[in-house]
């Protein structure tokens, strides 16, 4: 018996349907994102562990190479945390699981890295940077 | 199918599904574009007990196999993970095998069954690190999921059309003899 004739038409209705929905949290995103402009918005990193934010990491227009020692990051005893220019890592964890070092840099916005493990999350953000102009003029 | 043999049916699936997931937690997964993917071998029983069960007694054989694989080899927080992916994922499986036989096979079921497994892990997920961003990975999941669920769904229909009780089991379901 071959694939096509096991599967039935409804297989596909079903399929297609589903596919079509898990884009929905990106559009969703991206519609959210259309807010904010592209020309001074600013990427930042923010770290956080069990829900508290341990540290923010501004990406945009970041260059070298550096290497974060959070002694509140439970994943590793230290050198957990890589930046490379724009791109932020996780560098070694001993989780079992080891999905947050898979994931590997993120730059984007909306990107993250998880450790469930360890509870211990790194979500990329835009925020609208140098405004200080705006609001001078804002302020009169 | 007589009560004693319908208990030992249920407890053939669960053990076999824990085997399974056992098995598979020591294959590394090929995928590096995926981290967090596997295959979800153990998704094959809970397709054959849809299709041979009760909705009861399938929803026993996945709530056996939750509980003790999460105390075989998880801690609190997996078997969280573990617990609404399945949940969802049988719901989500019953209801497409609800839609017929003349409608579905099994790889729209096995297919519903991955897909929704993800969803569940990930609105866990993105519930303990209280941000909904986490959701934004499920179409990649959802991709890998496609295809494993397909794979899956093949197993299960070889199974069940040529191992003769599964068969039988299949018919005593679909002609509505069994007993609930």
């Amino acid at each position: 018996m071959s694939f096509f004739q096991i599967v039935k038409r409804w297989d596909w209705v079903v399929i297609i349907t589903l596919l079509l929905l898990s884009f929905l949290p990106s559009a969703v995103f991206s519609y959210q994102q259309a807010g904010i402009s592209e020309d001074n918005s600013e990427f930042i990193a923010v770290i956080s562990v069990d829900n508290k934010v341990i540290k923010e990491v501004t990406l945009t227009g970041n260059i070298g190479h550096e290497i974060l020692d959070l002694d509140d990051i439970p994943c590793h005893d230290s050198h957990q945390i890589e930046i490379l220019d724009n791109q932020i890592r996780m560098k070694v964890s001993d989780c079992p699981d080891q999905v947050c070092v898979l994931t590997n840099y993120i730059s984007r916005p909306g990107q993250t890295i998880i450790c469930l493990h360890h509870r211990v999350f790194i979500e990329i953000k835009a925020v609208q940077g140098n405004s200080e102009t705006e609001d001078i003029i804002i302020s009169y | 199918m007589t009560k004693n043999q319908r208990l030992v049916y249920i407890a053939l699936l669960a053990s076999q599904a824990v085997i399974i997931g056992l098995l598979e937690r020591a294959i590394p997964f090929p995928f590096a574009i995926a981290p967090g993917a596997k295959l979800g071998l153990a998704n094959i029983i809970t397709v054959m007990a849809i299709y041979t069960l009760s909705t009861r007694d399938a929803g026993k054989v996945v709530g056996i196999r939750l509980v003790l694989t999460s105390l075989l080899g998880g801690t609190m927080s997996t078997f969280m993970y573990s617990a609404s992916g399945a949940v969802l994922s049988f719901i989500g499986m019953w209801a497409v095998h609800k839609l017929g036989p003349s409608r579905v096979s099994m790889i729209g079921v096995s297919v519903t069954g991955a897909i929704l497994h993800n969803v569940g892990q990930l609105l866990v997920a993105s519930w303990i690190a209280q941000t909904w961003t986490v959701l934004l990975y499920l179409p990649v999941l959802s991709f890998i999921a496609v295809l494993s669920g397909i794979a899956v769904g093949i197993a299960a229909n070889y199974l069940l059309t040529h191992v003769k009780k599964l068969h039988y089991y299949r018919y005593l379901r679909e002609s509505g003899e069994q007993p609930n």
